[in-house]
């Protein structure tokens, strides 16, 4: 019994917020991916915690991506959430969200939690480097608010969303095998070579679960 | 203007549920399981009874039995399915759109799991893995399923224990034109088979939407 204290001890204290930064907050790194024609950037204000990203690029779909992101790399199990809306007026289909990514390659496999400027949300996933985007597109209502969640347990991504401050809820989950560690950041795109979106990220948490218990004999 | 708005009414059929298997032409294992499976239409009731086995339809190659028809365009499929034997929890029932019969063919289907799980699943490419968007479980019941195909646009309804449809959202799928159309039962296992009853099946032929000017 000792032991079994002692595992569900190192449970509970291997859940960790990541130390924010003064530079990116909760990130390490900031870059384009895919070399859009147009720079993106990101700044953290750690007096609000608010992260403000703007990024180009044709789009995050088909068997390449242009975008702006801010990543950490992490491993295992986690818990991503945000709260985000679009700064001005762009594309319907300029998107921004959570992503996890494997490599910085424009052509990654990737899944992601994301928000269209039209309101309609998207779990979207490129199962393997170099192959074809799949997508699913939950019903809609319109532009807004939105806290956007993305869980994953082992090979299962799990979408969550609440719009303009409903609950979050569950909609969907898939199934992406990536290698650890990956990276787990935010995305913007504006979905146009020709012009750049900025997206407010805020109340932005990165959380790692711990590994399943094992099973008891 | 009006006349294109009529063309488009009158396209809108729905096929004559004649033959020996109602709305579909023909009825098959696919995958070969083990244990032969087998479709009943029954004229008078509008009902379907499939026993499907097979390992599942999932990873590289599929195992369920299936019935089906050829479908090109855009098009509205719906059913109510009840399962009628118990089995696995993940034993499966399908709308499906089929590329070809092969084990590892190309396919996109909405699934409801014996357990209430929806799930919209695809195999993109020949020989490669199955995609899946998975629904929060609700617990076994009677299930209404409704998709339509618009185009590349798959969009999907469910609704449990009569209750009004509800849309659950679209993916976006290249398997083109024709296709094969239909019902299908996968028991999970290859140790046993499960049964299915379908009623209410429809599968009507939308127009194609005008060009954009």
């Amino acid at each position: 019994m000792p032991i079994m204290r002692h595992l569900i001890l190192i449970g509970l204290l291997s859940a960790p917020m990541f130390p924010q930064s003064e530079t990116l907050g909760i990130f390490t790194s900031s870059g384009d991916v895919g070399g859009p024609a147009i720079k993106g950037s990101t700044a953290f204000d750690a007096a609000t915690g608010q992260y403000r990203m703007t990024g180009a690029g044709a789009n995050i779909w088909g068997k390449q991506d242009q975008f702006q992101y801010a990543w950490r790399e992490i491993t295992g199990n986690f818990t991503v959430t945000a709260t985000m809306r679009f700064l001005g007026q762009g594309n319907e289909h300029r998107k921004a969200g959570i992503m996890v990514r494997q490599t910085l390659d424009t052509d990654a496999t990737y899944a992601d939690v994301l928000i269209h400027g039209n309101g309609m949300p998207g779990l979207q996933w490129r199962s393997k480097s170099g192959d074809e985007t799949n997508t699913f597109d939950p019903p809609f209502d319109g532009p807004g608010t939105f806290k956007i969640k993305l869980v994953r347990t082992g090979v299962k991504m799990y979408m969550f969303i609440g719009k303009d401050g409903a609950e979050l809820k569950e909609i969907a989950h898939t199934e992406v095998s990536f290698q650890n560690p990956v990276l787990v950041g935010l995305a913007v795109c504006s979905h146009r070579a020709d012009a750049a979106d900025t997206v407010i990220f805020s109340d932005v948490s990165v959380e790692a679960q711990a590994p399943p218990m094992p099973k008891k004999q | 203007m009006r006349e294109l708005l009529l063309t488009g009414l009158f396209v809108a059929t729905s096929f004559a549920e004649t033959g020996k298997f109602g709305s579909f032409t023909d009825s098959n294992d696919v995958g070969a399981p083990p244990l032969k499976g087998s479709a009943e239409f029954t004229a008078s009731t509008g009902q379907y009874k499939i026993t499907g086995s097979g390992s599942d339809i999932w990873g590289k190659a599929d195992q369920f039995h299936y019935i089906w028809r050829e479908m090109s365009g855009n098009f509205s499929v719906t059913a109510t399915v009840k399962f009628l034997t118990e089995g696995v929890a993940h034993r499966k029932a399908v709308l499906m759109l089929r590329k070809s019969l092969d084990t590892d063919s190309p396919f996109v289907h909405l699934a409801i799991h014996a357990d209430g799980t929806p799930a919209i699943q695809f195999r993109n490419t020949k020989a490669d893995n199955t995609n899946t968007v998975d629904f929060p479980m609700e617990g076994p019941g009677i299930w209404n399923l409704k998709l339509v195909r618009q185009g590349t646009t798959i969009t999907v309804w469910i609704a449990k224990d009569g209750a009004p449809l509800r849309e659950l959202g679209h993916t976006i799928n290249q398997l083109g034109s024709p296709i094969l159309l239909g019902l299908g039962v996968s028991s999970h296992t290859k140790e046993a088979t499960s049964t299915v009853l379908f009623s209410d099946v429809s599968v009507e032929q939308l127009p194609t939407p005008a060009a954009k000017p």
